[in-house]
């Protein structure tokens, strides 16, 4: 195995956790990785030894995610989840009420528009510094916080209701 | 200083250097409605993390890790994944190859299970796996059993932070070294570490780089039954060997 395919076996965890943030369920998160691995590997001459090959897998994941996006919405279907909600047996009322909180979050984050759920996917969930979040979406720092302040609000506004 | 919501935001994200982060800070000194803006932006956060933070360290799907080459290995006490060509040469023992890579696959909230498996003897750094759960070696295991916080070596790597007795009356503590950071909690004799992320000195990873100190932070607080122990207790317990007193 080479260097190139070990550090992308380290990066897997990660870059699977980003999927899940935007992918509307966990199987749609892991067909974008299969992807954005898929395309990686076969762009892989056009990685820079010696830079982050993190940031670059991240740019390669939501750059596949927009394009899905964007044939979504061309074909018309929405990207709203069917969360079944069908989390029922002999969970304890508290394990529920966490079920139910974590369902929540994923929900919310996919009520919000693409452009605010990815920068909250890379800054808050992934805990990347703004300037390369920004760096990844090729994005203007101003966009980005004002992206962020946003996304935050909106998420908020939606956890509490919720 | 005009403090809107954009600067709390960068204070909370830790995205203010010197200066600013000092002024925003005085003002909320004096500010509990604005400290409590920053509060929510952490708490936020912390929901995010606490959603998404587990799916890091879920098994990684076969068809995922068949692209880079790679498979699982049925070991002794569970899965591990390794290269095709290290996983014919030795399938029972695996080393990790780097720290950098635990350290990347452990830097979640809880780890439970980055590895489970039983041999990994000859491994070097500060974290071992053990039954499925990471452990301190080494250095950090010297400094988690040893050091006091109030007197660190001058040349520690590691050093400890606050020492407190958990909910189930473990001695825990968290600590900072340059290549990881986190907080383990004695058990049978081993430190087993219940939080960990890149240190101070990890290039590379930016995963919880500035928020790394108050993940910790919030999970000692969590799990702390009491106030942390002050300097003569915990001098106490590491003369008596962690024996409780």
């Amino acid at each position: 195995m080479q260097a190139f395919e070990r550090e992308l076996l380290t990066l897997l965890p990660r870059l699977r956790r980003f999927a899940r943030s935007l992918a509307r369920d966990a199987s749609d998160a892991d067909d974008l990785c299969q992807l954005a691995l898929e395309r990686a590997l076969k762009a892989r001459d056009q990685w820079q030894a010696g830079t982050r090959l993190d940031a670059w897998m991240y740019r390669i994941i939501r750059n596949c995610w927009i394009d899905e996006v964007r044939a979504r919405t061309r074909r018309g279907q929405t990207f709203v989840s069917e969360e079944a909600g069908s989390a029922v047996g002999d969970e304890g009322h508290e394990r529920m009420e966490r079920t139910l909180e974590m369902q929540d979050v994923g929900k919310a984050m996919l009520e919000l528009p693409a452009e605010q759920r990815e920068v909250i996917a890379l800054v808050l969930v992934e805990g990347l510094a703004y300037r390369e979040a920004a760096d990844i979406l090729e994005i203007p720092m101003g966009t980005l916080t004002s992206r962020l302040t946003r996304g935050r609000q909106a998420l908020a506004r939606k956890l509490e209701a919720a | 200083m005009m403090v809107d919501d954009d600067k709390l935001m960068a204070f909370a994200d830790g995205e203010l250097s010197g200066e600013e982060r000092e002024e925003v800070a005085r003002v909320l000194a004096e500010r509990p409605d604005l400290r409590l803006r920053v509060e929510e932006q952490r708490r936020l956060r912390e929901t995010l993390r606490s959603h998404y933070g587990p799916v890091a360290t879920e098994e990684v799907p076969d068809r995922l890790l068949a692209l880079l080459g790679a498979e699982r290995v049925e070991a002794e006490h569970g899965a591990t994944v390794m290269p095709l060509s290290a996983a014919r040469e030795r399938r029972k023992a695996w080393r990790f190859p780097a720290l950098r890579n635990v350290a990347a696959m452990a830097a979640t909230f809880a780890i439970g299970i980055v590895a489970g498996q039983a041999s990994l003897d000859g491994q070097q750094g500060p974290l071992a796996s053990q039954n499925g759960m990471l452990v301190a070696q080494g250095d950090l295991r010297d400094a988690l059993e040893t050091q006091l916080a109030s007197a660190p070596p001058v040349h520690a790597e590691h050093r400890i932070g606050v020492t407190f007795a958990d909910q189930q009356g473990q001695y825990c503590r968290t600590f900072e070294g340059s290549d990881v950071s986190g907080l383990a909690c004695r058990a049978n004799g081993d430190w087993s570490v219940v939080v960990a992320e890149g240190g101070t000195g990890t290039a590379g990873s930016p995963e919880y780089r500035q928020a790394g100190s108050s993940t910790i932070m919030e999970a000692a607080q969590a799990r702390m039954a009491d106030a942390p122990l002050d300097a003569e207790a915990e001098r106490a317990l590491v003369t008596a060997g962690w024996e409780r007193q």
